[in-house]
């Protein structure tokens, strides 16, 4: 189910209220169904994939926390090699196999192909990222083992975060997701709230630039430098639209039963360095990285070309994680190798050079495949005198004027707590304001998630 | 606690109305100009036509030799001195489009409405088209909400969205499963098998190869044709409902049940397809024409196969000797009805 659909707009509502009347000790149960129906909207058979996760780790980790030393090592490997081999089998089998297909012709030869004929599961690297840290988590003796199936089942599960994130921690969801949670009238003034803020960012803003991006990177050959170079930035604009605006809706979904899920954004784009980008872009997957992959291959504390290889290798497996193509590999080591060279070039980084960076290495991520992409930068920096079509550009300028306005009203508080400090006429002012503007100017087009491929 | 609940409803229900008023005066035309612009032509139609004319691609081809390159409403309206007739056409159109459009009419309504009854439209081939979901984008700023709903609806893809793939599946499956029922006898009983029947060499070449243009006009004659009108058809709703708003608003009601290549149909096919054909025509105009007391003109076998302007396609687009001699039948109906 997606959120931007009306479906959804039927199920919250009567999930929360069920929620509310509800005794505590059937809430669980609550949580699992809605989540399955949730989830079972895309392709329902795949809910079977998520059990056998859920079933593998949640026995894993219980084994885990009864054994030692060699035992329980190998228990926490099984459980890795299912998750990634899961992973690999859905989201990179066709990819290796075209990998290979690609090798073997550099020399003449030829390999088969395997269609496999199977789709991806809506938001697997999500839930097996999510699900890992668990059994890390309990192998590490930092997290103990969750002995009510249903409640690790409703970690895995919990329809706001389960297709797209935020990839949360056992310690902060699992918890969550096991408090009683008195009706308050705080959440669910601040889940609404979010929610607003969530569908405006992804209707109004997203939506209404994706139509301009989605024709620049469709033909660029069609069109002018300039107009390339503005359907570039666009596109850095819209990426982080539909995955902020999915974010603050998960939250508020979240919130209106009382449940906090993490900020996975904290204004990217006001970074003035790639590692500070890092620090709020995606939070949640940047610190699984550094937690889960990063520190245990020795993080800073190595030497100089350990410390690079190890970066710009995190951030080519963070690539590859976002998509089963050589793009968004070149994406992560784009991003690995700024990191790199961002130390002895520290006086020129600022917000515009970063910001520059990023849209750069987002013409990888965007594009379908590298002669798109040089086709893209060709078309940056050489004019086209054959470029004839015209797109227009004021709604989506009004689009991208509305996020910018927005990211600086809250660039230093939350948007909740921003509005907190407002007499409630103003509040309600900016509410009205606001479903105006995301009933009367959404995008007509229904775009669905971008993250929700990954 | 109550109190400020309920005032805060109260708040939300108000800028709901207010905004509604805003949206309406300022941008909804734009927006209906951007998703339902037939819709504007209908009422430009309105204020200067006394009878309206809703048609798909019938009132919009003409065969290139043509001379006269006349639609079928233009020489309807040659032919009418009294009368002024304006049309409103789309592409692929059907009744369930047609029946937004004129309940979405304004008053003083027209004198009469003329609309095309398609027989293509009532079979899967037309009903899980790949371009319904753009026909029905292009009528949910009409539906009877307030026009902010419909809006938002129009955001939310909140109406019949299928992906194409989707929608063919849904039309294989109905050809699949979907069974005969007629009082007579057809030689096939799903129209998967008749289709399977006909790709399976039912023309050939000299050399004794497969016609393969003959054979794929064959089966596309079955596809499009070879299907029983059932009660639960969506296309007779609509019809109906196109029916009772023109009752209730005491406007006369015209179906022009357009003509089809049934000379080709026998040629390609036989004579049980042509027999459906009429089977399902028979229908329609007992129920509109019999029981309703429609004007149901029936063109259905008014043309020869020559006067159709695609030779190898199943249309109705027609070449003028076609296009005039349905308006010849529509201004007669004109002429004669009350």
């Amino acid at each position: 189910m997606l959120f931007n659909s009306i479906e959804f707009l039927f199920f919250l509502p009567v999930v929360v209220v069920l929620y509310y009347l509800l005794p505590q000790r059937f809430r669980w149960l609550l949580i699992f169904a809605s989540s399955c129906y949730f989830y079972m909207a895309f392709i329902p058979k795949y809910i079977l994939v998520l059990f056998a996760i859920i079933l593998i780790d949640y026995t894993a980790a219980i084994w885990m926390e009864k054994l030692q030393g060699k035992q329980r090592k190998r228990l926490l490997l099984l459980s890795l090699i299912t998750n990634i081999g899961i992973l690999a089998f859905f989201k990179y089998f066709g990819f290796a196999n075209q990998t290979l297909i690609d090798f073997f012709a550099l020399f003449g030869r030829e390999f088969k192909q395997y269609d496999l004929g199977i789709m991806l599961p809506i938001g697997l690297s999500f839930h097996t990222f999510q699900s890992m840290s668990y059994t890390i988590e309990v192998y590490r003796g930092q997290q103990k083992a969750e002995k009510h199936l249903g409640y690790f089942a409703n970690y895995v599960l919990f329809f706001p975060q389960m297709v797209a994130g935020p990839i949360e921690r056992y310690a902060t969801l699992g918890e969550e997701l096991r408090k009683a949670q008195p009706l308050q009238y705080a959440n669910i003034s601040a889940g609404f709230r979010l929610l607003l803020l969530g569908f405006v960012i992804k209707m109004v803003v997203a939506d209404q630039l994706a139509p301009f991006v989605n024709e620049i990177y469709a033909a660029p050959d069609h069109f002018s430098a300039w107009q390339i170079a503005l359907g570039l930035v666009f596109f850095s604009f819209q990426i982080y639209a539909d995955f902020f605006g999915y974010s603050l809706i998960a939250q508020g979904s979240a919130r209106l039963l009382g449940i906090h899920i993490m900020d996975n954004f904290k204004t990217p784009y006001f970074a003035t360095s790639i590692g500070e980008f890092w620090r709020r872009w995606h939070v949640s997957l940047s610190t699984w990285f550094r937690d889960y992959l990063y520190i245990p291959l020795g993080g800073n504390r190595v030497g100089k070309w350990r410390w690079a290889f190890n970066t710009v290798l995190v951030f080519g497996i963070s690539g590859l994680w976002h998509g089963a193509n050589w793009t968004f590999i070149v994406w992560g080591l784009l991003h690995g190798f700024f990191l790199l060279i961002e130390k002895p070039l520290k006086p020129f980084a600022n917000m515009l050079s970063t910001f520059l960076l990023v849209t750069f290495a987002w013409v990888f991520f965007r594009a379908p495949d590298f002669a798109n992409a040089q086709a893209i930068l060709k078309g940056v920096f050489i004019p086209n005198a054959k470029a004839l079509n015209w797109l227009d550009i004021w709604t989506p300028l009004s689009a991208l004027g509305l996020l910018v306005l927005l990211e600086f009203s809250y660039r230093k508080q939350r948007f909740d707590g921003l509005l907190n400090q407002f007499p409630s006429w103003l509040r309600w002012g900016i509410y009205l304001v606001l479903l105006f503007i995301l009933v009367a100017f959404s995008g007509t087009q229904k775009f669905t998630f971008i993250y929700f491929q990954f | 606690m109550g109190k400020q609940l309920l005032i805060r409803i109260f708040i939300l229900a108000l800028g709901l109305v207010l905004m509604n008023w805003v949206y309406k005066l300022v941008f909804y035309p734009k927006d209906l100009k951007q998703h339902s612009p037939e819709m504007l032509e209908l009422w430009k139609q309105q204020r200067k036509s006394d009878i309206l004319y809703f048609a798909e691609s019938s009132n919009m081809n003409v065969r290139d030799t043509d001379v006269v390159k006349k639609s079928i409403s233009e020489l309807t309206d040659d032919l009418l001195i009294h009368f002024k007739i304006g049309a409103v056409n789309k592409p692929a159109t059907h009744a369930g489009i047609y029946k937004e459009w004129i309940k979405n009419m304004r008053a003083p309504f027209p004198k009469a409405v003329i609309v095309t009854m398609n027989l293509r439209s009532f079979g899967a081939d037309w009903r899980h088209s790949e371009l319904e979901s753009v026909l029905q984008a292009g009528v949910v700023m009409l539906k009877p909400y307030p026009v902010l709903a419909n809006r938002f609806l129009l955001a939310l893809n909140a109406f019949d969205n299928k992906t194409p793939a989707q929608r063919e599946q849904e039309m294989l499956r109905e050809w699949e499963e979907v069974k005969f029922d007629f009082p007579f006898k057809v030689p096939h009983s799903t129209v998967r098998l008749w289709d399977n029947a006909m790709a399976n060499g039912s023309f050939l070449l000299p050399d004794g190869s497969w016609d393969m243009e003959k054979i794929t006009l064959a089966c596309h004659y079955v596809k499009s044709y070879a299907f029983q009108i059932k009660p639960d058809n969506p296309r007779l709703k609509d019809f109906d409902e196109i029916v009772l708003f023109c009752q209730q608003h005491k406007i006369k009601l015209i179906f022009n049940l357009l003509a089809e290549n049934t000379e080709y149909a026998q040629q390609y096919v036989g004579k049980e397809l042509v027999q459906i054909m009429r089977y399902n025509r028979n229908l329609l105009v007992r129920r509109y024409s019999k029981k309703r007391g429609v004007t149901v003109v029936d063109n259905l076998e008014l043309l020869e196969g020559l006067d159709f302007s695609d030779q190898n396609w199943t249309t109705e687009h027609y070449g003028y000797n076609g296009r005039l001699q349905i308006a010849k039948q529509l201004a007669k109906a004109l002429r004669y009805s009350k």
